[in-house]
This record gives structure tokens, C-alpha cells and sequence, in this order.
């Protein structure tokens, strides 16, 4: 298999990014999760989206992806907890797209912001176990 | 930073200081360049870590113990793991040090608090350890493992953030942003 461009790594992480922010807009505006820990969730995600941004204008020619909302949005966004359910499983997805990016990167420079990222989206998960009176750490 | 938690940073940067300095490299034969110091001073940094996990278990009660049992096991586990890459390497992993040894490196924690803002502190030079190591290592299966456990002792700073009552994820970059 071809080795992914770096450009291309992080579109993919751009385009996780912003379905995040959709999902936590969505659940903000349809009162679906906790106002405080919304705002907080989706301010964090909006700058990694800028620093992915960045990152993308120095790493050559672009190939941006479609980010569509998630076919189970709709149901998700029934209930707070049912929405935490649903974040915390695209949160965790995510946190699994940047340890992936964070080794394979070809740019060394970027490997550790990446792995900034990855930390962040680790505790946006700690903040939705909370939310739902889970353990916070699972393994 | 309150005068506590400057203290509690200081106590966190001297454990952490003392907690590798001395022990000697992995004998044997990994190549230079391999990755094999670097791994050992991150499980001279996981040793330790544990350890101190101990001495915090003893002033914990009900959820905050729990979760601190949890972390400590996967401390454990870390370590495991990281003595198995520097084998792999052809390295002997670096022995630790006794559990009276560490604890005289470690701050006299009184209550809840202290020890809380003491993990916080040891879990953040984890996760800065971890991802300095992505920059480092000169291979993809070890930066993979170093990634997947620095996403790990991310849980573990955002869970004693929790635990203090603060928000699980202080600001979106945890050390160096984009």
C-alpha cells in the first residue's frame, strides 16, 4: 500500500476535526449536552482545526474531504446521554486517527503537536465518562 | 500558580529528576541511535511514576482510589511493555530501584489534595516524556507505541484534573501547539 502524504494525514484529521465541531454545535443548539462542557468541547476542537489549517498551508498542494454529519447524529441528539455515548465513541475514534498520524507522519516537526492534539482528545473522553458517571479510566 | 501548586511542581520536577539519573543505560547491544536510551529513561520515568502512585493510594479514598488503582495498573503495564521494546532491541532494560529508594524522593503528601496535584504533576512530564518521544524515535513501531501510551497518560491527566474538580482538558494543546 502507498504511503499516505503527510498533506494528506492531515486532511483526514481536519475533516475528523470538523465533524466534531458539528456534532458538538448540533448538540449545543438542540440543548443535547451540557452547556459549559459544549462550549468548552467544541472551542478546544475549532483550534485544533486552525492549527491543522496551518499545518496544511506549509505541506504542499491539498486535497480537501467532504465532512458530511454522521447518519447517527439524529438519534444521538435524543438525550444528553445518549449524546455523550455517541460523542465519547467519535472522541475515541479520533484519538486513535492522531496516535496513528502522530507515528506515521513523515514531518518530524509535526509529530509532536500531533500528539498535543491526541492528549486533548484523550481528556475531551475523561469529560464525556464523566458526564456520564463512568470510570474515567477504562482500558 | 498558587505557591502549592509551585511546590507541588517542584516536588514533581525533583522525583522526576532523580528518578533516572542514576540508573545506568540498557547494557547489551542495541545499535546507537536505536531508541533504546531514550525507552529507558522512559521506563526509569514509568517506575517511578508507579511508585508514586503508591504513595498517593495511601491518603485516597472511594472514587479518587479507584481511579488511582486504575492508573497505577496501567503505569504497570507501560512498563512492561517498554521492557519488551528494549529487548527487542537487543538492550537489557535498566533495573529500578527499590520502592524505599523512590519514596524518599517523594513529596510528604497529607491529604487528597496534595496527592492529586502531585499525580497531576508527574502525569504531565509523562505526557511532555511521551510526545517528545514522537519527535525522537527513529522508528515507526516505536513512536506507534509511544503514541498509544501517550494517549494513555493523557486519560490520566485529564482523570486527576477531574478528580480536583477541575475541567478534564485544560486548554486544546497539551504541550506544544500547531
Amino acid at each position: 500500500m502507498a504511503e499516505r502524504r503527510d498533506a494528506d494525514v492531515l486532511e483526514e484529521l481536519l475533516a475528523a476535526e470538523r465533524q466534531l465541531i458539528s456534532i458538538y454545535e448540533a448538540a449545543l443548539r438542540r440543548d443535547a449536552i451540557d452547556a459549559a462542557l459544549g462550549e468548552r468541547l467544541v472551542a478546544q476542537e475549532r483550534e485544533h482545526a486552525k492549527g491543522l489549517e496551518r499545518a496544511l498551508a506549509g505541506a504542499g498542494p491539498r486535497n480537501p474531504l467532504a465532512s458530511v454529519p454522521p447518519p447517527a447524529l439524529g438519534a444521538a441528539l435524543r438525550s444528553r446521554t445518549a449524546f455523550a455515548r455517541f460523542a465519547l465513541d467519535m472522541e475515541t475514534e479520533t484519538v486513535a486517527a492522531y496516535v496513528d498520524a502522530a507515528a506515521t507522519i513523515r514531518d518530524p516537526k509535526l509529530r509532536q503537536p500531533l500528539g498535543s492534539i491526541m492528549a486533548c482528545e484523550a481528556a475531551h473522553q475523561v469529560a464525556l465518562r464523566d458526564s456520564l458517571g463512568q470510570p474515567l479510566v477504562v482500558d | 500558580m498558587t505557591r502549592r501548586e509551585a511546590l507541588g511542581g517542584a516536588a514533581a520536577a525533583l522525583v522526576l529528576a532523580s528518578c533516572g539519573g542514576g540508573d545506568p543505560p540498557p547494557r547489551g547491544g542495541p545499535r546507537p541511535g536505536s531508541g533504546a536510551a531514550l525507552l529507558g529513561s522512559l521506563l526509569a520515568l514509568e517506575r517511578a511514576v508507579e511508585a508514586a502512585y503508591g504513595a498517593c493510594e495511601e491518603v485516597l479514598r472511594g472514587d479518587a482510589l479507584r481511579e488511582v488503582r486504575a492508573v497505577r495498573e496501567q503505569e504497570r503495564a507501560h512498563a512492561e511493555r517498554l521492557e519488551g521494546l528494549i529487548r527487542e532491541l537487543g538492550g537489557d532494560p535498566p533495573p529500578g530501584r527499590s520502592a524505599e529508594e523512590y519514596a524518599r524522593t517523594f513529596p510528604r503528601l497529607r491529604s487528597a489534595d496534595d496527592a492529586l496535584r502531585f499525580a497531576d504533576q508527574l502525569e504531565q512530564r509523562q505526557v511532555r516524556a511521551y510526545l517528545e518521544g514522537l519527535a525522537e524515535l527513529p522508528d515507526l513501531s516505536l513512536r506507534g507505541a509511544a503514541a498509544e501510551i501517550g494517549a494513555q497518560e493523557g486519560v490520566h491527566l485529564a482523570t486527576m484534573r477531574v478528580l480536583q474538580g477541575l475541567p478534564a482538558a485544560q486548554g486544546p494543546f497539551v504541550t506544544g501547539a500547531l
